[in-house]
């Protein structure tokens, strides 16, 4: 996709610091989201991940430091700039529950666009066969829908208006496997199809290790990033605490067994 | 590959037409698809187009959606660049029919089945209330006999809730009504020198109807409002599923206690009532009738008897069980949704307020006839 920053990053945040009460939670955290990739950030919980991507987000504004959107201080966006540049799913989904699936889609087209009802219905459909729903899904309110629906419905709407960073918060968590990796299979979609550069949150290793291109951990309070391999290989004690054990094991023995088949994806982003 | 669009402003865009060739130039997206449709519908539509497509810088799905519909209709893409290509296929590949919409009936049809469907409802609002009201009963019942499984920690809590903290507003607004039956009463009957009979109309229609009726109507707003949204969000958390499957009664639990509280303070919220009622009557005697508080109260006295009072702090525990029994009840309807939380806490304030009301009007007709 495209980048104004010259260091070929789409956000960066640069000396993080986030404190709740007495516990600092982000002691001077970078970190650089390159356009077009796809980076997972993990950690144990409490670790502060959802907050990062909330600061990340502009919805949490941190003690100290800086997130830049495109070259820009990310609380500098315009509402319009801001939706038209990053989506966000929600770890519960958070759609309106007033509002149909189709109608929660055609929300921030209707409030940022001035496409007419007419081409909005079309494209709020294509958004969901996007996510990988039926269409028929689109007239059910969200209560009537089923974890893993609500969550392909959230990232429908997260996808509404093409933007160019989804800011994912644990995408596949509280889904059955199949969903989990159905999500996963999307997420990898939309990021070579679409070029959008995706950073999310996640417990799951299998979507680490299988859908990100670099992963960031978070441990007390310090970030460290890198490929899945390195950060497998990385003797440093929070991030090995975090990335050891029967678990992990597991999920790298399954990543090595399929090998990525994305770097066509990556190619395109640049 | 250039840049789509370095700033986060909508890309240029445009169309140009050349000997009947259509070409897009610049970035096709969600912000100029209506600009691209425009541009298209002064093209003469002729079967099938040629429309170059290989100067577009940036395409997103709302414009793939575009290009696809022009493919679908016989227009032939020129030019299309690798990576478009790949959306464009994924784009034309997926089930993208909007869905159905729901067959409507036609108007007086409609009006028919709302009506119905209204009607059933409220039959079943009346057995569902019958039912709660009964089965509250039955626990109620229940704890006379067995005391130990009173709550005394959560009774105190929602009588100070219901009660003690209702006690300002109460009193304020008791003083009010009698402020404003004061000044109706010196209008209308001046004119035939009975104005004295103010006091006599003040103070019997506080003790009979006024403090129990306001009392109910602001504790069915307060309280009632209250045990309606706190047990609704209980029920959307699943927390009476999580006492059920404890094993615990959320009958015994939550209305119970709220129902006992409710029986104790109304009544005593209605005789503060009546008293600041009597108090605000005083006050406004001194003013508009200059009559001092020392003559009044022996007015008073002549005025109402026990039975004035009695009629009006008989009705405060049958509005209790309305109040109580209406909100718990609609709390437990609440399925799920954040909306649903405040559809039934607005049922219940409504449907409280009515029944009060009602129930004060059969009341007034009952006691008319029993000669009270």
């Amino acid at each position: 996709m495209t980048n104004s920053s010259p260091d070929g990053s789409i956000m960066s945040a640069h000396g993080i610091v986030n404190r709740f009460g007495k516990q600092t939670v982000h002691n001077g955290i970078d970190i650089d989201v390159a356009a077009g990739e796809v980076l997972g950030i993990a950690g144990g919980s409490g670790s502060g991940k959802s907050v990062l991507l909330r600061t990340l987000a502009g919805l949490h504004t941190p003690q100290a430091g800086k997130v830049l959107a495109d070259g820009r201080p990310v609380a500098d966006l315009l509402p319009a700039e801001r939706a038209a540049f990053m989506g966000m799913l929600f770890q519960h989904g958070a759609l309106f529950s007033s509002l149909t699936v189709a109608e929660n889609i055609m929300l921030p087209m209707r409030e940022h666009t001035q496409l007419s009802n007419e081409e909005q219905v079309p494209l709020a459909a294509l958004k969901l066969a996007l996510a990988g729903l039926e269409p028929a899904a689109g007239s059910k309110v969200p209560s009537a829908l089923s974890g893993g629906m609500v969550k392909r419905a959230a990232l429908a709407r997260a996808l509404a208006l093409d933007p160019r960073v989804l800011l994912l918060d644990e995408p596949t968590a509280g889904l059955d496997p199949t969903a989990a990796d159905g999500i996963d299979e999307l997420i990898t979609q939309l990021n070579d199809v679409l070029g959008v550069t995706v950073v999310v949150v996640t417990h799951d290793l299998n979507t680490l290790f299988s859908v990100c291109d670099r992963v960031a951990v978070l441990a007390d309070g310090k970030i460290t990033v890198g490929t899945p391999a390195k950060m497998l290989r990385d003797k440093q004690s929070g991030v090995h605490d975090f990335l050891s054990g029967p678990r992990v094991d597991a999920a790298r023995a399954a990543m090595v067994g399929t090998a990525k088949p994305k770097q066509q994806g990556a190619e395109h982003g640049k | 590959m250039p840049a789509s669009a370095s700033s986060l402003s909508a890309p240029s865009f445009s169309v140009t037409t050349d000997h009947g060739r259509v070409a897009f130039v610049g970035g096709l997206g969600i912000g100029t698809v209506a600009e691209a449709r425009l541009a298209l519908s002064n093209v003469p539509s002729t079967p099938s187009r040629h429309i170059d497509v290989s100067a577009l810088t940036s395409l997103d799905t709302a414009g793939t959606l575009l290009l696809c519909a022009l493919q679908d209709r016989g227009d032939t893409l020129i030019g299309l660049r690798a990576d478009h290509k790949r959306l464009v296929k994924l784009v034309a590949g997926l089930d993208r029919a909007p869905p159905a919409a729901a067959k409507q009936a036609p108007g007086w049809r409609r009006l028919i089945i709302a009506t119905g469907r209204a009607g059933a409802e409220t039959l079943k609002d009346f057995f569902d209330f019958l039912d709660f009201t009964g089965r509250a009963a039955a626990t109620l019942g229940q704890l006379l006999l067995h005391p130990g499984g009173l709550r005394p920690s959560a009774i105190a809590h929602h009588i100070t809730e219901t009660g003690v903290k209702a006690l300002p507003i109460v009193g304020l607004l008791a003083v009010m009504i009698s402020v404003v039956l004061a000044y109706q009463g010196v209008a209308q009957l001046r004119p035939y020198g009975g104005q004295d009979l103010t006091i006599d109309l003040v103070s019997v229609s506080v003790l009979r109807e006024m403090a129990v009726l306001i009392t109910a109507i602001l504790v069915a707003g307060r309280s009632g409002a209250a045990f309606a949204a706190e047990i609704g969000v209980m029920k959307s958390s699943e927390e009476i599923d999580a006492l059920k499957v404890m094993g615990l009664d959320p009958m015994q639990l939550l209305v119970a206690p709220r129902l006992i509280a409710l029986l104790i303070t109304l009544p005593l919220l209605t005789f503060f009532a009546d008293v600041m009622g009597l108090i605000g009557g005083a006050v406004i005697s001194q003013s508009l009738l200059s009559i001092s508080f020392d003559q009044y109260l022996p007015l008073v006295r002549k005025a109402v008897d026990s039975g004035d009072l009695l009629v009006g702090l008989i009705k405060a525990p049958v509005f209790a069980v309305v109040i109580a029994v209406t909100g718990c009840m609609h709390g437990l309807r609440v399925t799920g949704s954040a909306e649903s939380v405040g559809i039934e806490t607005t049922r219940a304030v409504v449907k409280s307020i009515f029944l009060v009301i009602v129930l004060d009007a059969l009341f007034s007709i009952f006691f008319e006839k029993v000669g009270i």
